[in-house]
């Protein structure tokens, strides 16, 4: 192939492939668009361009749906869950790398063993488990589960992370004169940074979209965007606008963050899988 | 350093592992070795009556349960189609993302877009699509494509169930090949070149056996998460029409919270997690022996 022939080759080739992400993400723009349109409208043609940005939609699914409420649970759901197995999974990860005896091992063995349990063999009993500790319909109660299920992973990642560290940070801190939690809280921790926020990561996008264990664990008053979601739809099976803008609203806040901090995401979320 | 105080270290040691181990505890392995209890037991979930059996769920679960085995054929033609299209798939993807494309990134977001997306909102966007978009778009075309029952018929359902987990998680596994991608030295595929290995011939020699690390990785989680689908099930057909389309997770689930039988949907779990770790173990056993170092 010649040089000219080459180019206008990888030219025709962008072309294709910005046509096939299009088609790609074209069910998501159709969501977008019909969100904007009356209830005859999504009927009489999907596929047409909305006529103008009409709100009415997003005002009364905000009410409808509880939205506010909604966001706000979920919000402190991940808040919560996430932060627990932030400070658990450093801590613990950094003793156990640090501690060369028995029942370091052990323990860290215990710690990292749920990686290999898939959720559904043991959902059912934990279920159980909650109802008995009182963590049941409860968010507080569903975060504190969190932090167990998310643990393992963390731990596993702190721990490989610690392990390449030089023990003189520590030591050099020690000779500062600050205390066992002190070198931890202000050496340590902050040299953790890169694994914290694929921690952070990993987690936040795992406890927003998650859907199972709030189903199990929340039953009544208290629901999350997911959950209620679902629940939304079966309501206004036939209005789909509705549905639709409930589709946007919970799928906006994980999107817009995605958009800001993509580069971050995307590197969290791949080193995230290849460790663990 | 702190040697000091035997107890002090002791106390810290406590302090900074005690946490997470009693989280780890509550949350996954005491439910799971109650989960082995609970698997030789009658129980309806609520009541308080629980009758020891014995490995009576097992025989049942191995011998007369046609659902149980139906789910398991599913599952596995499923997780077969899966893996290997999405896999495919997201290789081509990859390889075409690292040329120079001038918009490269967008479209890279745009593939990845659908995976931080929730399964449920996933599922129902599909729905809409599978049912209302297909009417208006058989009605604009007039391909009978676009007519068919892609949900409520027995043997589509299976694709559209298949096409929707690959649309979801594709960009996913192409990012994990693009960073594989990009740790390939560019002298290797140089030095090739030189020698007049390009082309298909270049990407099948060189490329491919250098990308195993993270085909190992990619395979092991699509895997995983293939014997595991639920929630696109859960909203795209929960399982039907006429149970067609049931998952292993869907039966355990339907088992311990439709049929209220707690006991033997436990041990159905417990069945179901040596089923995942023989294939993810024989799995990573065989990718990793084909890993070359560069």
């Amino acid at each position: 192939m010649t040089h000219r022939n080459q180019r206008r080759f990888d030219v025709i080739l962008e072309i294709v492939i910005a046509i096939l992400a299009l088609l790609f993400l074209y069910p998501l723009f159709l969501v977008v668009f019909n969100s904007f349109k009356t209830y005859d409208q999504v009927l009489t043609n999907i596929l047409a361009l909305p006529k103008s940005l009409m709100l009415d939609n997003y005002k009364q699914v905000w009410t409808l749906m509880g939205y506010p409420k909604l966001f706000v649970n979920t919000f402190f759901l991940t808040l919560a869950g996430v932060a627990g197995i932030v400070v658990f999974g450093s801590m613990a990860g950094y003793k156990l790398s640090r501690t060369k005896t028995k029942l370091s091992g052990f323990l860290f063995f215990l710690c990292i063993m749920p990686m290999m349990i898939p959720f559904q063999s043991f959902m059912i009993t934990l279920t159980k488990l909650a109802k008995t500790f009182h963590l049941i319909n409860s968010l507080g109660g569903l975060g504190v589960i969190y932090w167990g299920l998310g643990a393992p992973l963390a731990v596993f990642m702190f721990h490989g992370f610690v392990k390449s560290l030089p023990m003189e940070l520590e030591e050099s801190g020690a000779i500062d004169g600050a205390s066992r939690y002190g070198v931890f809280v202000r050496i340590v921790f902050p040299v953790m940074l890169p694994v914290i926020s694929t921690v952070i990561i990993l987690n936040v996008m795992w406890i927003w979209n998650d859907f199972l264990l709030p189903l199990l664990m929340l039953n009544g008053k208290q629901s999350t965007l997911q959950l209620a979601s679902y629940k939304f739809f079966g309501q206004y099976k036939s209005e789909w606008q509705y549905a639709l803008t409930a589709v946007v609203y919970t799928s906006i806040p994980p999107i817009a963050v995605f958009l800001v901090l993509q580069k971050y995401i995307i590197k969290g979320m791949v080193a995230g899988a290849v460790k663990g | 350093m702190f040697t000091r105080n035997r107890w002090g270290s002791r106390v810290e040691f406590g302090v900074f592992v005690l946490p997470a181990v009693v989280c780890i505890l509550l949350s996954a392995i005491v439910p799971f070795v109650m989960s082995m209890y609970y698997s030789m037991t009658k129980w309806n979930g609520v009541g308080k009556h629980i009758k020891f059996i014995g490995l009576k769920n097992f025989r049942e679960l191995l011998t007369s349960d046609t659902n149980a085995l139906k789910a398991l054929i599913f599952t596995l033609e499923y997780t077969l189609l899966a893996v290997v299209l999405t896999n495919v798939i997201a290789i081509l993807l990859a390889v075409l993302m690292t040329k120079a494309f001038k918009l490269r990134g967008l479209y890279r977001v745009s593939f990845f877009v659908p995976y931080i997306i929730s399964l449920i909102i996933i599922g129902f966007v599909w729905k809409f699509m599978f049912t209302k978009g297909f009417d208006v778009l058989y009605a604009q075309t007039g391909w009978s494509i676009f007519q068919w029952s892609w949900l409520g018929n027995a043997h589509l359902a299976f694709w559209s169930i298949l096409f929707v987990g690959i649309w979801q998680s594709v960009g996913f596994y192409m990012m994990i090949y693009i960073t594989g991608l990009q740790s390939v030295p560019g002298d290797l595929l140089e030095a090739a070149s030189i020698d007049g290995c390009v082309g298909l011939n270049r990407f099948f020699r060189i490329t491919l056996p250098l990308l195993m690390p993270s085909i190992t990785v990619a395979l092991f989680l699509s895997i995983a998460n293939s014997l595991k689908v639920f929630d696109i099930i859960y909203t795209l057909t929960f399982g039907g029409p006429g149970g067609a389309t049931n998952s292993i997770t869907m039966d355990i689930y339907n088992e311990a919270f439709v049929n209220n039988r707690f006991g033997y949907a436990t041990a159905k779990s417990l069945v179901f997690v040596v089923l995942i770790l023989v294939i993810t173990v024989i799995q990573v056993r065989f990718t990793k022996s084909k890993e070359v170092e560069a």
